[in-house]
């Protein structure tokens, strides 16, 4: 089975700000199919790992391993970060990086933006090619939406839309690329309960329907002990556990540094 | 895609009110004069939906249009006038050699953002200013006619026409283009430049699209100029021009096709049509900068999206009226 085949392997990765090492050797390996978590209390270095593996920031040290579309391993160090997704690899934001003044529909035809084959002249004289093009991406876009169950806003503009839709729509925007593996920036953040668990459930939807992995880097226990096959902890930028939820949770080190707080401050 | 043919329909009209006035004149309702103002917020137009390409869907700036304008204006002076190319040939090379250079100086100076690049820009236009006072003094150059077909040469009506018939093309070529991966790529930059990256999009390569689409149109409104008004000299290339150009998008209306035309007929329509034929005020000096500075300063107070979205907005309020009076 793949199950066990290794998507993503992280070694050794590590970034330094001035004196500050935010991630310190950092190493672990999501296996393909699965719904993996990165967690770790404020300021552990989650979303800078994060911006190192989808190169964003460009590490100092270590490898971040990918086994891209084509089924071969790249270590995507050095890659440009615009070309990140032509391997596979989709991210969302934190904070919903969505264009305001574009409808739902048309922010998702920017996550097909690589599957595009016409440029400006094709599109400016609307060739053949250009309209045929254009309309499959739309179609495809109105299922993905369908999916996501807001099929009947896909004409309204972005700006104005509940925090919740915007964030199906970024996790739509992401499948509109075909991709291997989506990393998710803290998608519970900004979510009521109803919404996270509404999410949580979507996730395992997304993973079943259009076959890929998810790694989420996440805040909200509830999510990721839910959802996740496996978890990796960190605290100051360093691996602190990884295991499934319940070996996290049952964790000296782990509940020390995140989950005691967050129990006594939740209680 | 009734959508889209309401929005060619729009140009189509706008195409149709301006290529009737040539024939108003004809019939005596309005002045000569009135048409070779019209001509002048037409071609002006065009180099603004060129820059709004630029300035409106990706947010960069250039303070280069008028230097690029007065390239190509001289250009297809020189190609027609002295070596007698054929007006199109003319057209196609003053456009081209102009945008190459937009390419490189964009491939240089867009590692700069925000003020600097504005700064680069208008270095680069200064420049050529410059060089066409060197080349060309400061002596007035006659292009000729434009010949479409052998023994066919437009008169001032003519070019007008043709002129009104290329804004119409290119804002039909510009629309299909905005809503297409190319301007959405464009867009998304300009709101994120993080997703752009992220959704695969090469900020430089675009960035350097839309520079060069803002270097053609201005170069296709030089060229124009150059055979309309058929006088070159290198007083009106200056920063001057530039920035009127740039107040046509902020009082016309960012990330709009229509925007650009609304704002060119504000900015150098209506201080020549209407102001100044008013008793007593119409002969201050300068009366248009007082009221073109005045209305940008009123535009962006109160109406930052630009003046074109005015009607959007009063249909709304129409129809929420009538839905609370019902």
């Amino acid at each position: 089975m793949s199950q066990s085949k290794k998507i993503l392997t992280i070694k050794g990765l590590s970034i330094a700000f001035g004196g500050l090492k935010a991630v310190d050797d950092l190493s672990f390996h999501v296996n393909a199919g699965e719904i993996y978590g990165l967690i770790g209390p404020n300021g552990a270095g989650k979303t800078t790992a994060f911006n190192c593996m989808t190169q964003f920031y460009k590490p100092d040290a270590g490898q971040v391993i990918f086994n891209h579309l084509q089924g071969e391993d790249v270590d995507l160090v050095g890659k440009k970060t615009h070309d990140i997704i032509k391997l596979g690899l989709v991210r969302t934001f934190q904070n919903v990086e969505l264009i305001g003044d574009l409808t739902l529909l048309d922010n998702l035809l920017i996550g097909a933006h690589i599957a595009y084959q016409t440029g400006l002249f094709a599109n400016a004289f609307k060739l053949p090619k250009a309209r045929r093009e254009e309309e499959e991406m739309t179609k495809k876009a109105l299922e993905i939406l369908a999916f996501l169950g807001i099929e009947t806003k896909a004409y309204e503009l972005a700006a104005g839309q509940p925090y919740g839709v915007l964030k199906k729509v970024e996790l739509g925007r992401t499948l509109m690329s075909n991709p291997k593996l989506i990393i998710l920036d803290e998608p519970a953040a900004g979510l009521n309960d109803t919404e996270t668990a509404e999410l949580a459930k979507l996730i395992k939807e997304i993973r079943e329907t259009y076959s890929c992995t998810v790694l989420l880097v996440e805040h909200d226990m509830r999510l990721v002990m839910g959802i996740c096959d496996r978890i990796c902890a960190i605290s100051f930028g360093k691996k602190l556990a990884e295991g499934t939820p319940k070996e996290i949770q049952a964790s000296k080190d782990v509940q020390e540094a995140y989950l005691g707080k967050e129990a006594s401050s939740n209680a | 895609m009734n959508f889209l043919k309401s929005r060619y329909l729009t140009y189509l009209l706008i195409g149709v009110v301006l290529a009737s006035l040539p024939f108003l004149n004809q019939m005596g309702v309005i002045r000569s004069a009135t048409v070779t103002t019209f001509g002048f917020i037409v071609f002006y137009a065009i180099a603004a939906l060129g820059l709004n390409v630029l300035l409106g869907y990706s947010g960069l700036i250039s303070l280069g249009t008028a230097g690029f304008m007065g390239l190509a204006a001289y250009l297809t002076t020189h190609f027609t006038g002295e070596w007698h190319l054929h007006f199109f040939a003319s057209l196609l090379l003053s456009v081209l050699i102009p945008t190459v250079i937009g390419i490189v100086v964009g491939l240089v100076s867009l590692r700069l953002e925000g003020m600097y690049l504005a700064i680069a820009t208008l270095a680069v236009a200064e420049v050529s200013r410059q060089i066409f006072i060197e080349i060309w003094s400061w002596s007035s150059l006659r292009p000729p006619a434009v010949l479409l077909l052998q023994g066919l040469a437009l008169d001032r009506d003519g070019m007008y026409l043709f002129i009104v018939g290329l804004l119409v093309v290119l804002m039909m070529l510009t629309d299909n283009f905005i809503h297409s991966p190319v301007g959405r790529a464009l867009l998304t930059m300009r709101a994120s430049e993080a997703a752009a990256q992220a959704m695969g999009i090469n900020l430089f390569k675009y960035k350097l699209m839309a520079f060069g689409i803002a270097t053609a149109y201005a170069a296709i409104s030089g060229v124009l100029y150059a055979h309309f008004i058929r006088a070159v000299d290198p007083s009106p290339w200056t920063l001057l021009l530039s920035l009127q150009i740039l107040a046509v998008i902020v009082i016309g209306g960012f990330r709009t096709i229509t925007g650009p035309i609304f704002g060119s007929f504000i900015v150098f329509g209506v201080p020549p049509l209407i102001l100044n034929q008013l008793p007593v005020i119409g002969d201050i000096p300068g009366l248009a900068f007082i009221f073109n500075g005045a209305l940008i300063i009123i535009v962006i107070l109160f109406y930052p999206r630009g003046l074109v979205y005015m009607g959007q907005d009063l249909k709304k309020l129409i129809k929420r009226k009538e839905v609370k009076s019902q």
